[in-house]
């Protein structure tokens, strides 16, 4: 290695890298990820547009309509529709969701008998509609329950629970850390992948072929640059997530800083790779967009927990990197053991493990001739 | 004027053919892409892991575990104190803990309060909310406390939550937003990186309709690409309802990618090379999905948000398309999303039809 050529050729590509005037992209697209998909998700609904069709108009009636009305999560509109007319509605998708209360439901309560409540969720949006029906029915059953109380059916099992981690049941506690997993592995991935590829198709890479520049020399002025401008990425993105989005921060740092250099590297040498075995820029960028995003919101975890994973999507899920980083992560900022897991220990090996393969490979793929 | 645009057209299409990898990669994106999310992601409770301690030697505490089966709940575990139970749940193999202590089979036979512990790994938010939910009916149906009220609940259109549908049917709109963009964008930007761009200025065809059959070669590839995934993944694969017009569909598809191939062409304006359209295309995409009501509903965001929202036209394209899918919803009914898509693919391609047309 002769450092005086390798400091050459990197300046040469960081001047390059600066000239295309968009550089700032470099900051700005890791930072829109996360500012966006940070406020964007919200797994939990407010505001559910529920109609309440109430047929029986009667106190206790008017009292469970209340319920309704006082909650964040209900939008409720009171209506005397028929039940043709709300179906239609629902299928403008002005309405979430219809809760009909039977007429005479006040009477049969209060003479002990059942009365049977329909509830009517539209099920277009899966996930939306489990939430607002365990929302419902958890109203009504809590309205049951204190009506329950007063004619004298007392609970004899009582749940205690305690919510580790994430107390207060924050979204953006859950979700944001597994962003940064996300945003370092398809931001880094993205601009190292059109480094060679680049230079093949223009034809600028007979320079390399013809110059006296070895191949681990020509990686390294690649890759350097890129690490560089990439490692200020990951102090850039704890301080968004502390304090932006507020998500405590419980571990070690210093793991949290091993662990992302660590990952960025990976994430470079799979755009390199992809870099590598392309021809075309435009192919490059989307490969690397199928095998990063992918992934990365797949088998990350935020989305599905790796622990509810079964048969092959487990399997998948052991095979890409983001897993395991974002074991790291999430231990890091909500569970804070650090060092002392040895499951960490175990996840920062595998890494290495897999910077190594790819970057590897990548080296063994990179000819130094006329192809 | 018609032969230029229809060799420039078959043109486009024949260079987009001759890479066999991106034929293969686009061709990916539209079948096993939005099969493995349709057939990979659940987001809801599934196969949730359960560990638990016993302290009071079985019984009423077994009997209330037989109860979490599949598929929302794996076999509960059995762990031999709390210690090994939390340090499981710390390292994220378990997510909920159940610890009965050793007074709850005493408490309950002797009709005291019986109280059972529960730890939640609540980073899966989402899950461990629906869970505990799921826990307290576990329990309330347990205890045959004669609740006076009976719920019927139906979910319409989709009777059991069935999220392969839902999911395969987000990530067919994503991939068209992607590739809609991103191959227009390239179709120009690449002439601009190989120097063809100021050959075609001095050629003697009219620059507009270069600039048409150069895109619309683009939107046409994508809606093949469209309906490929519609007819194999969608409805041959997941087996999904069609409950409303196929034709609607193909129709709202096409001006929704016309606004996107509106945006590429901004961005083919702008970007001097390929990785500033990679960028700016992930950019300006980013926004107009999470606008478009797929991951949070609108009628839940902020107010200022909920205004910006109107301008995605993925907006329009999503809630159309679930209702023509799911909702089966009339023809009539399905104007405000033609509206909406007809309005911002009109004036998107417009606007950037015209920006790159200064570059003439």
């Amino acid at each position: 290695m002769r450092f005086r050529t390798i400091y050459a050729y990197m300046r040469k590509e960081f001047i390059e890298l600066v000239r295309t005037k968009l550089i700032y992209l470099v900051y700005l697209v890791p930072t829109m990820i996360l500012l966006l998909f940070g406020y964007g998700i919200r797994l939990e609904v407010t505001h559910a547009r529920v109609l309440l069709i109430d047929n029986d108009a009667s106190k206790l009636s008017a009292e469970l309509i209340g319920k309704f009305e006082h909650s964040k999560y209900f939008a409720p509109t009171l209506s005397q529709v028929s039940e043709q007319k709300a179906l239609r509605l629902m299928k403008q998708a002005k309405i979430d969701a219809i809760v009909i209360i039977p007429s005479s439901f006040e009477k049969r309560l209060l003479h002990g008998q059942k009365s049977e409540m329909g509830i009517f969720v539209d099920g277009s949006f899966p996930m939306r509609a489990l939430t607002i029906q365990s929302y419902i029915e958890g109203t009504i059953l809590k309205a049951a329950q204190d009506i329950g109380a007063k004619m004298g059916l007392k609970p004899k099992i009582a749940i205690n629970q305690r919510t580790l981690f994430n107390q207060a049941m924050r979204d953006e506690d859950a979700i944001v850390p597994g962003l940064i997993g996300l945003v370092l592995l398809i931001a880094p991935a993205l601009l190292s992948t059109l480094l060679i590829v680049k230079e093949k198709e223009k034809g600028t890479i007979f320079n390399f072929y013809a110059s006296p520049l070895s191949k681990s020399e020509f990686l390294a002025a690649k890759l350097i640059p890129v690490f560089l401008l990439h490692s200020v990425t990951i102090f850039l993105l704890f301080i968004l997530a502390l304090y932006i989005f507020e998500v405590p921060f419980r571990g070690s740092f210093f793991l949290y800083w091993v662990a992302s250099e660590l990952y960025v590297l990976i994430s470079l040498s799979i755009g390199l790779l992809i870099s590598i075995i392309t021809k075309r820029q435009i192919v490059a960028v989307v490969l690397t967009v199928i095998v990063t995003v992918i992934p990365g919101f797949l088998y990350s975890g935020i989305l599905m927990p790796i622990s509810s994973m079964k048969g092959e999507s487990y399997i998948e899920a052991h095979l890409f990197p983001v897993m395991y980083y974002n074991h790291i992560i999430y231990d890091t900022f909500l569970i804070g053991q650090g060092f002392a897991s040895q499951k960490n220990i175990l996840y920062l090996a595998i890494l290495v493990g897999f910077f190594l393969l790819y970057f590897l490979v990548g080296t063994l793929l990179l000819k130094k001739e006329m192809r | 004027m018609i032969r230029s645009f229809i060799v420039t057209f078959i043109k486009e299409i024949l260079t987009f053919l001759r890479i066999p990898l991106l034929v293969l990669a686009v061709l990916y994106f539209f079948t096993l892409d939005v099969y493995i999310a349709g057939a990979g992601i659940a987001v809801k409770p599934r196969n949730v892991t359960i560990g638990y301690v016993d302290y009071t030697g079985g019984g009423v505490s077994q009997k209330i575990l037989s109860h979490f089966h599949t598929p929302e709940f794996k076999k509960p575990k059995a762990f031999l104190n709390e210690r090994n139970l939390r340090k499981a749940i710390f390292n994220k193999d378990i997510m909920v803990g159940i610890i009965f202590d050793r007074e709850f089979a005493k408490n309950y036979a002797q009709g005291k309060k019986a109280t059972i512990n529960v730890l939640l790994d609540s980073t899966a938010a989402a899950q461990s909310f629906i869970t505990l939910s799921y826990l307290q009916n576990i329990i309330l149906e347990f205890q045959k406390l004669h609740l006076p009220v009976e719920l019927k609940t139906h979910k319409l259109f989709n009777q059991n939550a069935d999220t392969h549908m839902f999911i395969s049917l987000a990530e067919l709109l994503s991939v068209i937003t992607l590739l809609s963009v991103i191959l227009t964008a390239m179709v120009f930007v690449k002439e601009k990186e190989d120097g063809t761009w100021d050959l075609m200025l001095l050629m003697p065809v009219d620059a507009k309709i270069i600039i048409l059959a150069k895109s619309l070669s683009q939107v046409v590839i994508n809606l093949i690409g469209t309906i490929i995934s519609v007819g194999f993944v969608i409805l041959w694969a997941f087996d999904t309802p069609m409950n409303g017009s196929f034709w609607a569909f193909v129709l709202l598809s096409f001006f929704y990618i016309l606004s996107s191939a509106g945006i590429g062409l901004f961005i083919a304006a702008v970007a001097r090379d390929i990785m500033q359209v990679a960028q700016l295309a992930i950019l300006i995409m980013m926004p107009i999905i999470f606008l478009s009501g797929a991951w949070t509903p609108i009628y839940a965001m902020h107010p200022i948000l909920q205004k910006l929202s109107l301008f995605s036209p993925l907006r329009y394209y999503i809630e159309g398309a679930e209702s023509i899918f799911f909702r089966g919803t009339s023809f009539v009914d399905l104007w405000p999303y033609f509206a909406g898509v007809m309005l911002l693919g009109i004036l998107l391609y417009y606007y950037g039809f015209k920006k790159i047309g200064k570059l003439f």
